[in-house]
């Protein structure tokens, strides 16, 4: 094991975690409104949802180090041997010292791709004669409208499941592993993995701060993209 | 009418009825008083009926997604939404309704204006028998107007007497 350097740097930028966060609060939110029938509340919240989550995407090509897909995502040949490795309780392939690992990695992409499904769902869900309807509803006919909205409730539990997954993978951190993931995911701040770490990996100082017009330009491609959905203008009249 | 039940409504009712045999083990109102028992029941047994009705009324909008629309599957379903609208009004027993603390999204004003109601859901009745008619007479341009009268009255009744969806 690399020496663990006790300093802490910056890992996770400011937009990665007020996206991340923004998910934990809005995806319970999400099921609230849906239980109790405030489906005006479930409708503004899931477009919300929609913009972050196409800022989270849009960051993961223009954002800070860690922030990127081109450096978390690895090879699915690399994945399948960290699994192996972390099943067997063997040392896995090299890491980078400081953001996602290998495995870690890949569960974010699924994550955000099964919060991108769901709300894809939702957008054609309902039915115009009973209740809400998703804004782009009017796209499709009364039967795939229903196919969707019933797979609109199923996947909600895949969802639900992955989410588990997380929550279960940062508990065993945590109690195992005894590293604390839930702290630099507030502060930004933490220290270099106790990993095997890449020969000459850079970031052993910490990521580039996160640079204003880059946010600015994903969150207005964002909201660009959820106001067009929104207004009804892709929906023929 | 019991025979006339359709026969998807069957399984629901009898389901609820031996939810009610067994004590319910559903949610029950914060007052918790037993008697929010058989009210929790109905609620459940109406909301199986109006589901039924949404069901035929997707199975009869379906049929005009293609090239021709299959009368009998038209006249089936309108008769399935006849029979189950002729429920609607035996489903609402005073204290049913969203201020009960009933997980439902029955507003108060059905048992305030209840001849408004009944006339709400005697226009789906009317609607749906007028729609079964026209498709067993195989008259296009009337079961075309039939569909638009009954989403006409399934949503002239939720905008007034449902909890607001938007």
């Amino acid at each position: 094991m690399a020496a663990v350097s006790q300093t802490k740097i910056a890992i996770w930028d400011w937009p990665v975690r007020v996206t991340h966060w923004a998910f934990a609060l809005i995806i319970p939110a999400m099921w609230w409104t849906a239980e109790n029938s405030q489906m005006g509340w479930h409708k503004r919240l899931g477009l919300l949802l929609l913009a972050l989550v196409i800022f989270r995407f849009l960051w993961g090509l223009a954002g800070t180090e860690t922030a990127r897909f081109a450096r978390f995502v690895k090879a699915p040949a690399t994945l399948i041997n960290a699994v192996i490795a972390a099943l067997s309780r063997k040392p896995g392939p090299p890491e980078e010292p400081i953001g996602h690992g290998t495995i870690g990695g890949w569960s974010t992409l699924v994550l955000l791709g099964a919060i991108l499904t769901q709300i894809s769902l939702g957008l054609f869900a309902g039915d115009p004669f009973d209740g809400a309807t998703g804004p782009l509803n009017s796209l499709v006919g009364v039967s795939l409208a229903d196919r969707l909205t019933d797979w609109h409730e199923t996947f909600f539990w895949a969802l639900i499941g992955l989410i588990a997954v997380h929550l279960c993978a940062i508990a065993f951190y945590h109690f195992v592993s005894r590293r604390n993931l839930v702290g630099p995911m507030i502060s930004g701040m933490g220290q270099v993995n106790g990993l095997d770490i890449r020969e000459g990996a850079a970031l052993k100082n910490g990521i580039s701060p996160a640079s204003l017009p880059r946010v600015l330009a994903c969150a207005a491609i964002s909201a660009l993209i959820v106001a067009a959905i929104a207004s009804g203008i892709l929906v023929p009249a | 009418m019991i025979q006339r039940l359709p026969l998807r409504l069957m399984l629901p009712i009898g389901l609820a009825s031996l939810v009610v045999a067994c004590g319910s083990p559903e949610p029950t109102t914060e007052t918790g008083d037993s008697a929010a028992e058989p009210e929790a029941s109905i609620i459940e047994v109406r909301q199986e009926n109006f589901e039924g009705i949404a069901d035929a009324f997707k199975a009869i909008r379906g049929q005009f997604e293609g090239d021709t629309p299959d009368f009998v599957v038209v006249e089936t379903n309108a008769s399935i939404i006849n029979a189950n609208a002729q429920l609607i009004t035996g489903h609402f027993p005073e204290g049913t309704g969203i201020d009960s603390g009933a997980e439902t999204e029955a507003l108060e004003v059905i048992w305030e204006t209840p001849e408004e109601f009944a006339e709400a859901a005697g226009n789906l009745v009317a609607a749906s028998s007028a729609l079964a008619d026209a498709a067993a007479a195989q008259d296009l341009a009337a079961v075309q107007e039939g569909v638009g009268n009954l989403g006409g009255a399934c949503k002239a009744c939720h905008d007034v007497f449902r909890v607001e969806q938007e």
